[in-house]
């Protein structure tokens, strides 16, 4: 929940009428496939640049994610309670629908040594350089790594929401994070 | 200067909404045709949602005491499919979904049953996960369950 309001705070995100989700809900729950195609273009943009950074910009890979977000939408619709905003819920059901890419991955590993020599000498990238070289290293680490340093750098998460919902403890979301960002400064480094 | 704040402003700005380069909707509508959205009368997650998590506890407390000798782990992430198939609501009770670890059964008898019981608890926060497809929570369940299942592979013997 507090995730979901602190990511609202991107850049580029505005919040969406939400009584005229709230009715479009209703709507699409009576089988009304074009107010569920209005709240699809309405929030499509959010959705889809989550799963983007969280599967390391593989655009074909996030749009196949994101019609697999919107359909279980459709389907799971009825257990949106109006507890919080719409577009919340889609975040979070768009944010799992990513974050299940990492199940089972061998990468899983809590904090090894050899990854905190290699992050050791300082806590952020000496300099992130151009918008597209730190596109392209981030989209370059390892999965889990990456999505905690996008959760957590990117969306506004907290390492104890990270922790719970990658199901690690909350020193090895904060040592994922550590390892993320010195691999990001050898890469940037290298390329500077 | 204050490299921390320099650089959570720098990657705050790779946040932001992004459109898809095609359009999806099509694909979708076609997706969702013939499924009504489903109705508020299937609500119910709590009792199997809290069993499940009692049982990933409970199983993971119990596999990872064993020692066993080392063995090559086969990269389950290779097997993995998150493709969602086009069910109607309507048929909830269906055979359930194959983790992707399923096929990795020990041979050693001592740790058949633990095995079976974290593929049955990964199914079951599976099950719960269509449920609540935004409980980001169950996704954290259903990764501990795996991982303790990978590390109970890595440390058996298992059948070929």
């Amino acid at each position: 929940m507090q995730s979901a309001a602190l990511s609202m705070n991107a850049p580029g995100f505005e919040l969406p009428a939400v009584s005229d989700d709230a009715a479009l809900v209703r709507r699409s729950l009576d089988g009304d496939m074009a107010a569920f195609e209005q709240l699809y273009r309405g929030h499509v943009g959010r959705v889809h640049g989550a799963i983007l950074r969280l599967v390391g910009m593989d655009r074909g890979r996030a749009e196949e994610l994101t019609q697999d977000a919107f359909v279980r939408a459709w389907q799971k619709l009825s257990s949106f309670r109006h507890e919080s905003a719409f577009s919340t819920w889609l975040y979070r059901l768009g944010v799992n629908t990513a974050l299940m890419e990492l199940r089972g991955r061998r990468d899983s590993k809590e904090t090894d040594v050899e990854d905190l020599d290699l992050a050791a000498g300082g806590d952020v990238p000496f300099c992130a350089g151009e918008r597209g070289d730190l596109e392209r290293a981030v989209s370059n680490l390892p999965p889990r790594a990456r999505a905690v340093l996008v959760l957590h750098d990117v969306e506004g998460w907290k390492h104890e929401e990270i922790a719970n919902e990658l199901g690690m403890a909350v020193g090895s979301s904060k040592a994922q994070l550590h390892r993320a960002r010195g691999l990001l400064r050898r890469t940037l480094g290298g390329e500077a | 200067m204050n490299h921390e704040f320099e650089w959570r402003n720098q990657m705050r700005k790779l946040g932001g909404p992004v459109e898809p380069a095609h359009e999806l909707w099509p694909d979708i509508a076609a997706r969702i045709a013939g499924a009504p959205a489903q109705s508020a009368s299937r609500r119910r997650i709590a009792p199997w949602l809290a069993l499940a998590a009692t049982l990933a506890v409970a199983v993971g407390a119990g596999v990872i005491v064993y020692r066993g000798p080392g063995h090559a782990t086969p990269d389950a992430s290779t097997q993995a499919s998150t493709q969602t198939p086009v069910a109607p609501p309507a048929t909830p009770a269906e055979e359930p979904q194959r983790t992707a670890l399923d096929w990795a059964v020990p041979s050693d008898p001592a740790l058949l049953a633990s095995a079976q019981n974290l593929d049955n608890a990964s199914a079951q926060l599976q099950g719960a996960l269509e449920q609540r497809p935004d409980a980001v929570f169950l996704v954290g369940l259903l990764n501990r369950t795996n991982a303790q299942r990978l590390r109970l592979m890595r440390k058996s013997p298992y059948a070929g």
